[in-house]
């Protein structure tokens, strides 16, 4: 049984098809696995290579990787949600109240979306902790360190931006009160606050700069900036997994 | 125990291969949740239902015809309307479907509205896209505005009906009651077309009150005005009696004597000497048209529309009354009330009547030392801070500018700006309706007064506030019927003036203005002669047998009878058709005698008038016994064809007769001459 299941997908492996996709076909060889993974535009960002250690679970949690499956499903409940949303003041919280009695799955995809997001939020800040106390943001890391610094704001302006989108009560307030948190700032305070929300009080334009803010700019700058950070583990010599054994004593 | 956990652990999450596919099994179930909830939802339930309450009744192809499943709505962007109501009210259109017990699919009353042009949540409120009960009815978190409870449903007309429709009487009852008992002096209540609710209570001026009343009634008054009478309008502030004592010291000594003053009374004419005169110049006056008294069984009986009089010489100084009964304008000029031409032994006897009507038990025991000036300065504190001013006018106090909170659109008002207090049920109609019935159960310090009103009263007084929506005040123009105003109209001229004086616009209206007491007298230069016109305003005869109402005597001089006849005749008059359009002359005996037919038989206008004293009962309508020597052909003549035309709103039905019929009744009316009330005739 087990043997028949390897040989068809053996034999779709080695399909005319699967390999003009996948060109580096089957083989156990490091080469073959080298290439499967340097030839595919997504894998070739991290090492050919890793220690077992670095993959297990105790040396990362899986934190990194579990904060990136949130952001995937964020954008995919992400691009479903902007089907059934239009940000314009008379729209947006009846787009709500459509998702919520009358698309199928509607409340489904919401509350994915939001506990997507709380979960990503929690777990990049989980992960920046084992990165710290793990010691992984020394050198050659540091430049990692920062971009994964500057990929915290994001999730947080992302999370702040997605706020405002269904337009009620608790939007609404949170928003103004976070603008004006941002008037606070010296000398260009009000400046500030009038860039954030396009005009001097949360309106249709504020409504559309976080819409824009929140599935545009910054879910691109943050693809943009992930594979950055995941190219630089590689350049930076692989997920780190504690100082080398001839450093350390239990390893 | 522990091995068997084991195992199974090790079964599901031996290996990762086995690790992996449990994770994704569950996954899988979880996701599946989601589509399943969908399919389980409390509207498909429903719509299950009702096919299977449709399937057994005789038209089950019909209504199963008319039936669409899955979501429906009713959608109307230019009034934010998306009512997804019909999803589960699957029978609102089904004439058949009158009888069901199940209110959910019962057919929706006939109302004069299409459904789908209104939608459900414009009258009905509550949550029109939510498609489960909970949320589509009640209040929640994110919808505060639950369905209308079904006593308050006419709030809903209200949002657009600015005019008093038939069809909803405790919302046109519940403005009236709104306006008559001045809620509107504090609050401001902005209606959807810009105009306000006014009050029209007429709270009297106090710039002059100790010539009319002592310190004492005052403060008995203040501190329980429905202890002097019943009807009265003055709310109940639960006054201590200190600051009543300091209220009423500050009213007395912001006085001014009337100018001019007020004449000490009289000596040199006497009363009436027959002691029953007072009471039939009461009555003759015709006093308890506006005016109510309790009589000796201590049953109230007159109008409402001045004072009640039960305990007057309680109140008033008997100086104050006799230059009341003189002329009213000298105290009040706006008041409603006639100047009587009394003459001063009249005068007299009416004033001593009405000295006579006492409550003494009211201020027998108020015993108030003179006021001292912190007492003053004290009752003018307490003056300004409960808003007197509003009301009433007194000298040294400003009128306050919004008193109290605005409610034009108290209706809409979210429930989280509310402060509820115990006992108090938590939905914005109980709160409203608390706060009319009783506000100072949210509070002791609290400024609003007690009013007088009963449970009916306070419902339908909630209805109208709750009336006052967001969407009344936001709504396009074309969706609103607006509201008639009252503006004012004066006669002009000497003529005018003396109208003015006799207040006929008290009673009658005219050009649209007026009171609703007395007949429409628009076109009455049209309608009577003036032999007839004059000779009514010398002695005004009861046309009206069966009312007891009637149009006082008011002894008009004859040069002011001829000014008031002049004017009527010559500028109450209808475009419409000329008065003297068709002479008696025309009409021969046959024609009269086939009139009568008419009358008697074909129309039956014996069932409402009266055409011969001696045989006819009609009691509805005016007796016409007289009417040859009343009205000018013309008009009668007009008038039977279309009587709504020439007097909107009269009940006079119309009997869509041919212009021979017309002309044939006309003559025959026309040769009715009889003379006097059915009284003189007896006689």
């Amino acid at each position: 049984m087990a043997n028949t299941l390897d040989q068809l997908v053996e034999q779709v492996r080695e399909n005319r098809i699967w390999r003009s996709i996948f060109r580096s076909g089957t083989g156990a060889s490091n080469l073959h696995r080298a290439l499967f993974v340097q030839q595919n535009v997504f894998l070739h960002l991290f090492s050919v290579k890793a220690r077992k250690r670095t993959v297990g679970f105790s040396a990362t949690w899986y934190l990194g990787a579990l904060t990136f499956g949130t952001f995937l499903i964020l954008v995919i409940t992400g691009i479903l949600l902007m089907l059934y949303y239009h940000p314009s003041v008379p729209q947006a919280y009846a787009d709500m109240k459509d998702l919520q009695f009358v698309v199928s799955s509607g409340v489904f995809l919401r509350n994915l979306h939001r506990w997507s997001a709380h979960a990503m939020v929690f777990l990049v800040f989980a992960h920046m902790f084992k990165v710290f106390y793990r010691g992984a943001y020394r050198p050659p890391r540091e430049f990692n360190w920062v971009i994964g610094v500057v990929l915290l704001l994001v999730t947080l302006l992302l999370s702040y931006t997605g706020y405002l989108l269904p337009w009620d009560q608790l939007a609404y307030w949170a928003v103004t009160v976070g603008s004006n948190i941002a008037s606070a700032v010296p000398v260009m305070g009000s400046k500030i606050r009038f860039l954030m929300l396009g005009g001097t009080a949360v309106n249709a334009n504020a409504l559309l700069r976080f819409y824009v803010l929140h599935c545009v700019i910054l879910p691109f700058t943050a693809t943009l900036l992930v594979a950055i950070h995941f190219w630089r583990i590689r350049k930076d010599g692989g997920i780190y997994a504690g100082e080398p054994a001839t450093k350390g004593k239990s390893e | 125990m522990k091995n068997q956990l084991k195992a199974v652990w090790q079964f599901f999450f031996g290996d990762s291969a086995r690790a992996f596919g449990s994770v994704s099994l569950i996954l899988l179930v979880l996701l599946a949740i989601s589509p399943a909830k969908n399919h389980f939802s409390q509207w498909r339930h429903y719509q299950k239902q009702y096919l299977h309450l449709i399937r057994g009744r005789a038209d089950a192809v019909t209504l199963e015809r008319h039936f669409q499943g899955g979501i429906q709505q009713i959608w109307i962007p230019e009034q934010q309307v998306t009512d997804r109501c019909t999803t589960c009210h699957l029978g609102l259109k089904e004439a058949s479907l009158a009888d069901v017990s199940a209110v959910a699919f019962r057919k929706h009353p006939v109302v004069p509205h299409s459904l789908t042009e209104f939608g459900c949540t414009t009258c009905h409120r509550g949550q029109g896209a939510a498609t489960t009960v909970e949320e589509a009815h009640n209040s929640t978190e994110q919808w505060e505005q639950p369905l209308l409870p079904a006593k308050y449903i006419e709030a809903g007309c209200g949002q657009c009906h600015l005019e008093k429709p038939t069809a909803t009487p405790f919302l046109n009852q519940g403005r009236d009651l709104i306006s008559s008992n001045g809620c509107t002096h504090c609050h401001t209540i902005k209606r959807g077309d810009g105009t306000y609710i006014l009050p029209d209570d007429d709270p009297p001026s106090l710039k002059h009150i100790a010539d009319k009343t002592t310190r004492e009634w005052i403060y008995a008054w203040i501190k329980d005005p429905q202890a002097y009478a019943g009807t009265a309008t003055m709310p109940n502030y639960h006054l201590r009696d200190d600051d009543a004592r300091d209220i009423s010291a500050f009213v007395i000594s912001q006085s001014t004597a009337l100018q001019p003053p007020i004449q000490p009374g009289q000596t040199d004419t006497k009363p009436a000497e027959d002691p029953a005169a007072g009471t039939s110049l009461y009555g003759q006056s015709f006093c308890a048209s506006c005016h109510a008294m309790q009589n000796a069984a201590g049953i109230l009986v007159g109008g409402n529309v001045g004072p009640e009089l039960t305990g007057i010489g309680t109140k008033a100084k008997p100086e104050w009354l006799q230059d009341w009964v003189a002329n009213p304008n000298h105290y009040d000029p706006g008041t409603m009330m006639p100047h009587y031409r009394f003459d001063a032994t009249q005068v007299a006897t009416l004033a001593g009547f009405l000295e006579s009507k006492t409550e003494p038990d009211l201020v027998a025991n108020v015993h108030l030392d003179p006021a001292t000036s912190p007492q003053i300065e004290h009752g003018k504190k307490l003056v300004v801070e409960n808003g007197c001013a509003s009301c009433h006018e007194i000298n040294g106090i400003k009128k306050p500018e919004n008193f109290a909170p605005e409610l034009s659109r108290i209706g809409s008002k979210p429930l989280s700006q509310l402060l509820f207090v115990e006992g108090v049920e938590h939905t914005l109609p109980g709160y409203v309706a608390a706060k009319v019935r009783s506000p100072r159960a949210f509070g002791p310090s609290l400024k609003m007064p007690q009013f007088n009103l009963t449970p009916l009263q306070i419902d339908a007084i909630t209805t109208a506030l709750l009336a006052q929506t967001d969407r009344s005040q936001t709504q396009p123009p074309a969706m609103r019927i607006a509201s008639v105003q009252q503006t004012k109209y004066e006669p002009a001229g000497h003529a005018g003036q003396l109208m003015g004086d006799l207040r006929c616009l008290t009673c009658h209206v005219i050009n649209g203005h007026g009171g609703d007491m007395a007949p429409d007298l628009t076109w009455e230069g049209t309608a009577v002669q003036r032999e007839w016109l004059t000779q009514f305003l010398k002695n005004p005869e009861t046309l009206r047998p069966a009312l007891i109402r009637r149009m006082p005597k008011f002894n008009l001089t004859d040069a002011e009878i001829t000014t008031l006849a002049d004017y009527m005749m010559t500028v109450y008059q209808t475009p419409q058709f000329d008065r003297d359009s068709l002479p008696v002359s025309e009409f021969s005996p046959a024609v009269v005698e086939q009139g009568r037919q008419l009358f008697y038989s074909k129309f039956a206008c014996q069932s409402c008038h009266i055409a011969d004293y001696a045989k006819d009962k009609g009691y509805i309508g005016p007796a016409l016994a007289g009417t040859g020597k009343r009205f000018y052909a013309a008009w009668i003549y007009h008038w039977l064809q279309d009587p709504q035309s020439l007097r909107p709103g009269t009940i006079e039905p119309n009997q869509h007769m041919t212009d021979d019929e017309a002309r044939s009744l006309t003559a025959f009316l026309m040769s009715l001459n009889a003379t006097g009330s059915k009284e003189a005739t007896k006689k």
